[in-house]
């Protein structure tokens, strides 16, 4: 994989390996855990446009995913329900 | 027939492993077998079937390993087996034919979205459901085990019974079209699909 790397210190507008690039970011966001990760994954937001922008976008949209999501409350006799059936068949 | 005898669990053991190990998860299964379902009474069924599958086969769970990811794995076969074919709306895809194409695992990466950060952001609850919601079943599975349930790739694979590879591809394009769904959200919120700021409501402006 390129390092993106430019003399100047700027990020690159464009990556030269997105496929290997975004799918080492979308693992460690998803938390898989990958040697040197923390030092690659500084490395390209530091120096790549590209990967930044899609690190920021994934992550939001993991966070809202986690956070914003309806949830629905379990019935509340469901769980005596499952004990009476299992009671029975004993 | 299997060379090994299993071990069997005393009645005291299993009432153990009932309680403190498969019931905790009854809220995440629920949750779960609604966003297959999308109905009340059939995600109690299936939250009960499988409860009830996992007592008669609990001398095949191993004490020590991930219940919840046992019990979803059993969630989700329940699920296919059994709902699925009662199910008044049968499967528009033969479910053999999609696996062959999703277990491809070469995906292409550069396709890119011009969804905005912010506007992911803002979303409402409602939004974020509906997107998701309105995913095929297969795409929206692997984004509630992986971002609503905190399920690694290992446990995903082992769950779905598909290889790590196709988790990671298929995680891939799950949320390449959630982002497609969100991105005709944010259209119509108003958020503008170029790379300008054209919301001058931003709280982030002066």
């Amino acid at each position: 994989m390129d390092d993106n790397s430019t003399p100047s210190g700027e990020r690159k507008l464009s990556c030269s390996d997105v496929s290997k690039c975004f799918q080492l970011l979308e693992s460690i966001l998803d938390g898989e855990n990958m040697p040197n990760s923390k030092e690659m994954l500084n490395e390209k937001l530091a120096k790549c446009e590209p990967c930044f922008k899609h690190f920021h976008l994934e992550q939001a949209i993991r966070d809202v995913l986690k956070t914003k999501c309806t949830k629905q409350t379990v019935p509340s006799e469901l769980e005596a329900s499952i004990r009476e059936i299992i009671q029975d068949k004993k | 027939m299997s060379e090994v005898q299993r071990k069997k669990y005393s009645e005291q053991e299993k009432s153990k492993i009932f309680d403190q190990e498969f019931m905790p998860n009854i809220d995440s299964m629920y949750n779960f077998a609604y966003r297959l379902t999308f109905d009340e009474d059939d995600a109690k069924d299936l939250v009960q079937d499988t409860y009830l599958k996992a007592f008669r086969f609990i001398n095949s769970f191993e004490q020590g390993t991930n219940a919840k990811a046992w019990l979803f794995r059993i969630l989700k076969n329940s699920f296919i087996n059994d709902y699925r074919k009662k199910s008044k709306q049968p499967a528009k895809i033969d479910y053999q034919e999609v696996e062959t194409y999703y277990n491809s695992d070469d995906v292409d990466y550069s396709s890119t979205t011009d969804l905005r950060v912010d506007a992911v952001k803002d979303m409402l609850g409602d939004e974020i459901s509906n997107a998701l919601n309105s995913l095929a079943v297969d795409f929206r599975t692997v984004i509630i085990l992986c971002d609503l349930e905190g399920f690694t790739y290992e446990e995903m694979a082992k769950i779905l019974d598909i290889p790590i590879g196709t988790v990671r591809s298929r995680l891939h394009r799950a949320r390449n079209l959630l982002k497609d769904q969100l991105r005709s959200y944010a259209s119509t919120m108003g958020y503008g699909n170029d790379e300008e700021d054209n919301n001058p409501e931003s709280e982030y402006s002066e």
